[in-house]
């Protein structure tokens, strides 16, 4: 009985914390040259302290996406991939919400 | 360190994120390639009206004829790579062969100021166009 409660706990647990550090691998050109498809990414999600220039993984519509942060106002976010030509960022779905933010990327393999 | 680091870092699981590009991605369209084949042979055109003496417009005719006749084959090129798949080569199998020649024609427009080989490029791109319609049917 206690396993089963604890089990149910860490399933709840599982659901609502977020793991501090989580992998990513990025699909897609938008972040050409500094990320290639195919590459993987390490991103911290714990008491996040963003600021312009970093690398941010956030949720739109259910889809995980990666860019980077250009302006900063309150809460908006307005984020912009690193290859202008072929991305779809802020310039087309506008700005995105701090609490739609998933993590800052730390660090990435080259 | 650092191995022991990148062990780490392949141990944790990885979902997909997104460096997304829906608009250009999967938008393709002939008409680029055709109006530059196009320019190309008005700018061998304009090279002949101009007065010998007229080196300036010579020289911007003959640079716009270079640029054009390398975004017409590099149009070609993503058409070739990107956008035809292998059931339109069972439909057209000379698909490589004519885009293979349509590029050498590119390169063939660079090096020369020639009406008929502009001419024959916008005959072969009109080609890969007439194809690339039939393939949206």
């Amino acid at each position: 009985m206690r396993s089963f409660i604890l089990s149910k706990v860490e399933v709840l647990l599982a659901m609502t914390i977020k793991f501090p550090i989580q992998r990513f691998t990025v699909f897609g050109n938008s972040m050409l040259p500094t990320l290639k498809p195919g590459q993987d990414v390490l991103v911290w999600c714990w008491f996040l302290k963003l600021k312009i220039g970093d690398l941010v993984v956030f949720n739109r519509g259910g889809k995980e996406m990666i860019k980077r942060i250009h302006l900063y106002h309150g809460r908006s976010i307005f984020v912009l991939g690193d290859n202008r030509k072929e991305s779809t960022d802020s310039r087309s779905f506008g700005w995105v919400d701090k609490s739609e933010i998933i993590g800052k990327v730390v660090s990435f393999n080259t | 360190m650092n191995k022991l680091i990148s062990k780490i870092f392949k141990l944790l699981p990885s979902r997909p994120v997104y460096a997304h590009c829906d608009i250009p991605c999967g938008m393709y369209d002939p008409r680029e390639a055709q109006m530059a084949a196009a320019t190309v042979l008005k700018m061998v055109q304009k090279l002949k009206e101009y007065p010998e003496d007229d080196l300036n417009n010579k020289v911007r005719a003959i640079t716009i004829k270079e640029e054009h006749a390398q975004i017409c084959k590099q149009e070609i090129l993503i058409l070739w790579t990107d956008y035809f798949k292998s059931e339109h080569l069972e439909k057209f199998p000379d698909l490589h062969d004519l885009i293979w020649k349509t590029a050498k024609l590119c390169s063939d427009n660079k090096r020369a100021a020639d009406e008929t080989k502009a001419r024959e490029l916008i005959e072969s791109v009109d080609k890969i166009a007439e194809i690339f319609i039939q393939t949206k049917k």
